[in-house]
């Protein structure tokens, strides 16, 4: 009723404004200009269409509807004249307008989805010409809340998995399109935002100096794609196969991700400001024992281990007491708080005539559910456009952000440290209150756990892990600037040349600095706090100079072609300095000069250009038939000397088969048919510069008396020449089907990729005794095949009330084809660790190896007749853990180590449903990944039973031959050997409830009253709801980040979190 | 239209950017060698591969070649440190061709060969005027990169027998990728000797900056211990006369040695920092106690200290320890089994021995062991010392003569009167309670000779190696009977088959069908 009112309404202010125009025009001839207005609305349901196009015909004029679909030209063109209007996913219509005044435009859905344009590289192209797999990031996705956008990709597109490194703000999420292409680096796809290339690498936000004596490390990467205001992205694209991504040459072997900001509309002035305030907490934690039963595990280890009796009797009898006592110190729960999201953007925007221009500020704050972790950001973006001519446009677009992320230290790649980070705490004596009484920490002495001391003094000096979380720096600071000029010149209506010139500076600062009375800043004693910075500046500047040709002949072909030559150059340059033991924890990192020890200094640069032709021929015949050809040959500098430049060439094919004659009587159900089908070569040349040179590295010695460090110099790896990009091969067939007045509209593709050249650095290329322990080659393949849908439906479509549902399926199947000589290879675990995941031909990457178990070792598998086998080199009693001979040869060694599953997900899907009742939208988002494996680390890590570290409460189930003959955990043992075993390796599959959110936009009556176009409100929930049968924090966890190698693997990084948010947008 | 031209203009001024790489912070191999400073350079890059691994794992002379010639002999098993798995397979004779510490240490021991080969390319081609500083000529800094490749294939051939004989840098992949094939043992002691005779051109001694490099009289014993390991005891005796010191008290036979070389009165000044580069030290690979990784720490012993239950390595049993009298002082320099805590000022005893030899105790023994001092000895690794002279010359004379020669007792009773406290200098001691008994066979003296030996170097990297090279039995079977008998048959699997380490089996993977004449060793497919 309220929108019949409204209608009532327009309809008689037409008239009168109608009275008015008239009068004006025929008092004021001296006049020319006179507006122009009207409102465009769906034929159906009667809604505002925002953002919907209109054009006068015949002239550059302009506009866009804004959010209540209205239009207002203020002009010298008169009546009558033609309309144009075009809307995404809507028919594109024409309309003669004979009269001035407000004019309700009702535009049909649906088949515009064949006519809108789609955004490919370099260009857009008519949908319906499209030949390859892109997809567009749905627009409600975008509004969802979050510190960085990447995270927004999970679940919304077909074929594109998105993994959080952690739950810290700012961390790094690795990103798949369609598996991953490469065992070395590099998987992740590239970015284009507003036409700039960017690849998110995430080594220009991390330091990690080769040197055996650097104090510190900060460890672990920020995330380059946080520095992006996630409220500027109009749009995100993403290109699948090869012929939509060969226009990407040697790097769009992994697909692309287009990105385009938020531009002005022509003839309007809007200021729009939308805040929103989010609080969070941990999603789980895990248990581990308190106090009294700590003390009796370590009675237990206490009798089992009579290698500790002498060492520690005094500690026992402590330990009990305490434990008698009741004192419990809850470490993990010290740490954790609740956490606060806020995010404030205000945005001008708009333009006249010939102009159009955005204009937007935002901060963004995270306060972590850690103690002192949080993450920041301001940033500000200005985009522009200007006709100067009917010929000539010129655009730029500018944005600047300052982030600064405090995060915690301690899991640093490659190594499972403890100090400081998240899981640490689970491993933290229990018998230590957190806290005195009177609120400060609890730095004394507590009894531990080192039997070599026979004291109760487990450390000569304080250790809190809750205060070393709470006072030690881990800052990253991002400054990142990315500014794009672009000039456009139309020589004829067919022909624009148009060239683009832009920059882009990152520049990352780390800060670091353990206090003297911190573990990790007072090293046992040895000094007295350890700080260090450390400075990235990535400087990347891009050069592209397109020709654009399109001809119509007729109403039948079309012909679109483009051809450039762009240059890209990439310079990173890094400095680190780090020192210790200083006189005061006053100056932390800032005067690094007062260190008296260990001080350390270091730079390095690394410099990559590229030089490219590209080419795009796109052919059509009625939009029936379409043709795309697409090259590009890129010449790029960290390719071996014989092997700079390469051609990448795809060819995409498709079919509106609806638009033939012979599917005409069944164009009442299937709307739309098209199939497509590509093929195409594209290029990962994601490596390091210097990657084919040799180049020395140092190694000291110590000569001399008084011994000296004596610098040496030798190379560190073999030069190859002949080292170039991977190439990633891909066929595409897919097909596009619109069914019942365009209420379902499905798209499925099946891919097959190969990739070849695989860039190998590694062991078992060439031989040991060539004295280099690993090389570089290109060597080995490997393939991806999979099959992806995504199915929009439009459920219910009433006045009122509508319901949409999008249901998204990916299945990839990865699998290693060959590595060259060898068959198989371990990658390089922590030290003291066996590799629990292998590389192997014929299976996929991520696969689990190690052994199976049945079990515990009964008295009849030790003593029997009959006995079972047992683990070599290791001594295996009754109620030790008992592995399966695979082989059958009578002993278990590590030839029994088989697959144990794979890290890969056998497909993702998610589903999300959006309702809509009146002003009231709810959306609820799925998503789910299914039958992958986690190697659970972390809980390995607490079933093991030493004097010095706190376990898993699964552990009260021990194995006892009198009080717990049953027990499902082996017998107590100190120190037990730890093996790769399928009791840790559990299933990851899980559907989490991801978003969902409720949303009111309040009538334009309302919003009037403080002069608003439009007021939103809503609330919002993220990770409400998991279901998995994962026992560890979170199943979705890749604790070695960007490691391709290596995923699946989870050693209790910072939690995921479930956050509730309530925002509002409101537009003047 | 100008504007269009601008902005081409614009365009093309900035394109076309070389893509031919010249790295700004990066050394290569084009703009190094050039100087005095570069060989001396490359040649401290050779030195570093004895203490150092490219991935921060126990270096050669750190640890590794400790977990594999010591605990696959009798006098240990392994420790409860020893986690992996693959270690504990080395102690119980249970290891297979994949083990990663033998792939480690061939690795190793190959990596430190390529940096001598890469030195003793290059110095060559540096123009000689540019060697301005006599103390570095072009030629000893080559010999010294032959010492030390002669000392890591020596390793090489004893641990896997015939081995590939690489003596060239390769510098690209496609030539590494080159299978070459395993060289006859014969032909690699062939490349060792030669490389050592020219070792012995270098200096006696250094003094200041430069001590702890090779020196001729260190070519001289390891070509000596090369000599005897190939029972060609003639040329053994001669290389050893040239390294004893000329005039040792009670030695009849012409000894000519003019460096100096004698035994410290106590024995664990053998393996203190504090001691190190002494006259006993005839070559050690140098400590220095670097914090961060087990670069330049020595982590034999002394690896877990600060926050584990336990200290790193521990003899197999206490049989070992049983082998020597209370009065050997090499039995408390060697093990210990009880603490003094500063703390509590009390003794605290371990229910088990540990091995001592290698802790440092130069900041004193309980903070060593209290701090994470532990983790950081700066005690060098001796990889040959003096006793080690005297008990070579005293086995070579008792095998050249085919019975103890009167030197062959004095030398290996200097020895053992060092041990019973009684030596003082020069071959001179007054307390002959503990020399041999006179008129052994020559198996008795060769069984006292290898008794003495286990004795002197436990934990020095010998004892595997001494048990695979004596053959008086039977190839193996001194080795094979001596784990056997060991308590408890901890090395019950052993068999003939390792008294060879297998080559590793990336390696046989990697050659794979390619190189039909690169083999496994017997025993090991």
């Amino acid at each position: 009723m309220d929108l019949f009112k409204r209608y009532i309404k327009y309809a008689s202010g037409g008239v009168l404004s109608i009275f008015i125009l008239l009068s004006s025009a025929l008092g004021q001839t001296n006049t020319n200009n006179v507006s122009l207005w009207g409102r465009v609305i769906d034929e159906k349901t009667k809604e505002p269409l925002a953002g919907a196009t209109v054009h006068i015909k015949g002239t550059t004029h302009e506009v866009s509807t804004d959010n209540n679909g209205e239009f207002k030209f203020i002009t010298g063109q008169h009546v009558p004249l033609v309309y144009t209007i075009s809307y995404v996913g809507y028919q594109g219509r024409e309309i003669t307008v004979t009269s001035y005044g407000h004019l309700d435009i009702e535009l049909k859905g649906g088949s515009a989805a064949l006519t809108e344009a789609v955004v490919v590289g370099y260009g857009t192209q008519r949908r319906s010409d499209v030949t390859g797999s892109v997809a567009t990031v749905p627009k409600d996705v975008l509004t969802r809340p979050t510190s960085s956008f990447d995270n927004l990709l999970q679940g919304a597109v077909a074929g594109v998995v998105v993994n959080q490194s952690s739950g810290q703000p700012g961390a790094t999420a690795t990103i798949r399109i369609r598996g991953g292409n490469s065992l070395s680096f590099g998987n992740d796809p590239l970015f284009v935002i507003d036409g700039f290339i960017y690849y998110n690498d995430n080594s220009l936000t991390n330091l990690a100096p080769n040197s055996g004596t650097v104090p510190s490390v900060t460890g672990v990467s920020s995330n380059g794609l946080s520095t992006i205001n996630p409220s500027d992205i109009e749009s995100i694209d993403v290109l699948k196969d090869a012929s939509a991504t060969a226009i990407y040459g040697s790097r769009g072997a992994n697909g692309v991700v287009i990105i385009t900001t938020k531009r002005g509309t022509k003839n309007s002035n809007n200021i729009s400001y939308s805040g929103s305030y989010g609080a969070q907490r941990a999603g789980k934690t895990l248990p581990v024992l308190n106090g009294s039963q700590w003390a009796k595990l370590f009675d237990d280890l206490y009798a089992a281990t009579p290698t500790i009796q002498s060492g520690l009797a005094a500690n026992k009898k402590l330990i009990d007491s305490l434990g008698a006592a009741g004192v419990n110190g809850d470490w993990v729960d010290a740490a954790l708080r609740t956490g606060a999201t806020q995010n404030h953007q205000l945005t001008i925007y708009g333009g006249d005539e010939k102009s159009r221009y955005s204009l937007s500020g935002n901060y963004f704050n995270q306060r972590g559910i850690i103690l002192n972790t949080d993450f920041t950001r301001y940033s500000g973006r200005f985009n522009y456009e200007k006709n100067y001519s009917k010929q000539f446009k010129l655009a730029s677009s500018i944005f600047g952000s300052n982030s600064i992320e405090n995060k915690l230290t301690g899991t640093a790649y490659n190594s499972i440290g403890f100090g400081n980070s998240f899981s640490s705490l689970y491993l933290a004596n229990p018998l230590q209150p957190v806290k005195n009484a009177d609120d400060t920490y609890n730095t004394t002495p507590q009894p531990a756990i080192n039997p070599t001391l026979n004291t109760i003094s487990g450390q000569q000096f304080s250790d809190n892990a809750i205060q070393d979380i709470a006072s030690t720096i881990n800052q990253t600071k991002l400054t990142h600037v990315l500014g794009n000029v672009s000039g456009e010149y139309r020589l004829t209506s067919e022909l624009v040349v148009k060239s683009t010139f832009g920059i882009d500076l990152l520049n990352t600062r780390l800060n670091y600095y353990a206090p003297s009375y911190t573990n990790l800043g007072n090293n046992g004693g040895t000094i007295t706090g350890s700080g260090s910075v450390g400075t990235i500046g990535y400087t990347s500047w891009l050069n592209e100079n397109t020709v654009a040709y399109n001809h119509a002949f007729g109403n039948k072909h079309f012909l679109d072609a483009l051809v450039g030559y762009t240059t890209q150059y990439q310079k990173s340059e890094n400095t680190f300095l780090a020192g210790q033991s200083f006189s005061s924890d006053a100056t932390t990192y800032n005067n690094l000069y007062n260190a008296s020890v260990n001080k350390v200094t270091g730079s390095g640069e690394a410099l990559q250009t590229r030089n490219s032709w590209l080419g795009r021929l796109s052919y059509s015949f009625q939009h029936r038939y379409n043709l795309t050809l697409t090259g590009r040959a890129d010449g790029a500098s960290p390719a071996g000397a014989n092997k700079k430049w390469g051609f990448f060439p795809s060819v995409g094919f498709s079919w509106n088969v609806s638009d033939e004659s012979f599917f005409q009587k069944l164009s009442g159900t299937i709307n739309s048919l098209k199939l497509r089908l590509t093929a195409g070569s594209v290029g990962n040349a994601n490596f390091p510069a210097y990657s084919s040179l040799s180049t020395l590295t140092s190694y000291g010695y110590y000569l001399g008396s008084p011994l000296t460090a004596t610098n040496g110099l030798a190379p560190s790896q073999l030069s190859n020449p002949d080292l170039t990009w991977e190439t990633t091969t891909q066929y595409n067939a897919g097909v596009d089907v619109s069914l019942l007045s365009r209420r379902i509209n499905l798209t499925a593709d099946v891919y097959y990729k190969k990739t070849t050249n695989l860039f190998i650095t590694g062991a078992g290329l060439v031989p040991l005794s060539s004295g280099y322990a690993s090389a570089s080659e290109n060597i080995g393949s490997l393939e991806n095949k999979g099959v992806e849908f995504t199915l929009n439906t439009e459920n219910i479509r009433a006045r009122d009330f509508t319901w949409r549902s999008s249901l998204i399926y990916a299945a990839n199947a990865n699998k290693v084809l060959s590595l060259g000589p060898s068959q198989s290879f371990f990658p390089i675990a922590p030290t003291g660790q066996v590799s629990p995941v292998i590389v192997k031909v014929g299976l996929p990457v991520g696969t689990f190896w190690g052994y199976s178990t049945a079990g515990l070792l009964t008295t009849a598998d030790v003593y029997g007749s009959k006995t079972s086998p047992k683990l070599t080199g290791v001594s295996q009693v009754t109620g030790d853990r008992k592995y399966v001979d695979i082989t059958g040869d009578g002993q278990v060694t590590t030839a029994d180590k088989h697959n144990l599953g794979n890290a890969q997900p056998k497909f993702t899907a998610s589903f999300s449903n959006t309702f809509t009742y009146k002003n009231l939208d709810l959306s609820v988002f799925f998503q789910g990944s299914f039958g992958n494996k986690i190697f659970n680390l972390l809980q390995q890590q607490l079933e093991k039973t030493t004097t010095t570290q706190n376990v898993s409460t699964t552990l009260l189930d021990r194995w006892d031959s009198l009080a717990n003959p049953h027990g499902r955990t082996p017998k107590v043992v100190n120190a037990p050997v730890v093996q790769v075993a399928d009791v840790y390796i559990e299933d990851g599959t899980y559907i989490r409830l991801k978003n969902i959110t409720l949303g009111y936009n309040f009538s334009r009556d309302v919003a009037a009253k403080i002069l608003a176009k439009q007021i939103r409100v809503y609330v919002s929930a993220q990770n409400l709801l998991t279901i998995t049968h994962y026992k560890g924090l979170d199943p979705e966890v890749n604790f070695y980040d960007q490691n391709n190698l290596q995923p699946g693997i989870d050693y209790g990084v910072y939690p995921n979190t479930r956050s509730y948010t309530v925002g509002v947008n409101v537009t003047f | 239209m100008k504007k269009i031209g601008l902005i081409l203009l614009l365009g093309a001024s900035f394109s076309c950017k070389k893509l031919t790489e010249k790295p700004q912070g990066n050394l290569t191999p084009d703009n190094f060698y050039q100087t005095q400073s570069d060989a001396v350079a490359a040649v401290t890059a050779v030195y570093s591969t004895l203490t150092t691994d490219i991935n921060n794992d126990f270096p050669i002379y750190g640890r590794n070649l400790n977990l594999i010639v010591d605990n696959p002999s009798d006098n240990q098993v392994y420790s409860p440190s020893n986690t992996n798995p693959d270690v504990r397979a080395l102690g119980t004779a249970t290891y297979v061709s994949t083990n990663d510490r033998v792939h480690k240490i061939y690795a190793q021991l190959y990596w430190g060969i390529n940096r001598a080969n890469i030195a003793i390319d290059k110095i060559p081609t540096i123009p000689a005027a540019q060697f301005v500083d006599p103390s570095h000529s072009a030629d000893n800094l080559v010999r010294e990169a032959r010492f030390i490749r002669a000392l890591l294939y020596f390793d090489l051939v004893r641990l896997f027998g015939p081995v590939p004989l690489v003596v060239h840098d390769q510098a690209t992949v496609a030539a590494a990728g080159e299978l070459v094939s395993r060289a006859p043992k014969d032909s690699v002691y062939a490349q060792i000797i030669t490389d050592l005779d020219s070792a012995t051109l270098l200096p006696a001694s250094y003094t200041g900056a430069n001590i702890g490099r090779v020196t001729s009289g260190a070519a001289h014993a390891l070509l000596a211990k090369v000599h005897v390991t190939r029972h060609d005891w003639g040329n053994a005796v001669t290389e050893l006369r040239k390294v004893i010191t000329a005039g040792t008290a009670g030695l009849i036979d012409a000894t000519t040695g003019s460096y100096g070389y004698d035994l410290f009165t106590k024995f664990s000044d053998a393996f203190q920092a504090a001691t190190k580069n002494g006259k006993e030290h005839i070559f050690s690979a140098q400590f220095n106690g670097t914090t961060g990784g087990f670069t330049s720490t020595n982590t034999l012993s002394s690896f877990t200290w600060s926050n584990s239950a336990y200290t790193a390595d521990i003899p197999a049993d206490s049989s070992v320890v049983h082998l020597f009298d209370i009065a050997d002082q090499r039995r408390d320099a060697t093990f210990y089994d009880s603490l003094f805590n500063q703390t509590t000022g009390k003794w605290v005893k371990w229910p088990f021995f540990n091995f001592l030899k290698f802790v440092d105790q130069s900041t004193g023994f309980v903070t060593a062991l209290q701090g994470n001092q532990g983790a950081n000895s700066k005690v060098n690794f001796p990889v040959i010392r003096y006793a080690e002279i005297l008990l070579l010359y005293a086995e070579a004379l008792n095998e050249l003569n085919g019975s103890p020669t009167a030197d062959a007792y004095t030398a290996i009773n200097i020895v053992r009167a060092r041990a019973y406290k009684s030596y003082t200098s020069g071959g001179s001691y007054t307390d002959h309670t503990y020399d041999l008994s006179p008129g052994l066979s020559i198996s008795d003296f060769r069984d006292a000779v290898f008794t003495e030996r286990r004795k002197e170097f436990i934990q020095e990297s010998q004892r595997w190696f001494d048990l695979v090279r004596r053959t008086d039995l039977g190839p193996g079977q001194y080795y094979l009977q001596s784990v056997l008998a060991m308590p408890g048959n901890p090395k019950a699997a052993a068999t003939l088959k390792d008294t060879l380490f297998p080559i590793p089996q990336t390696e046989i993977d990697l050659y794979g069908g390619r190189n039909p004449n690169f083999q496994q060793n017997p025993g090991w497919n």
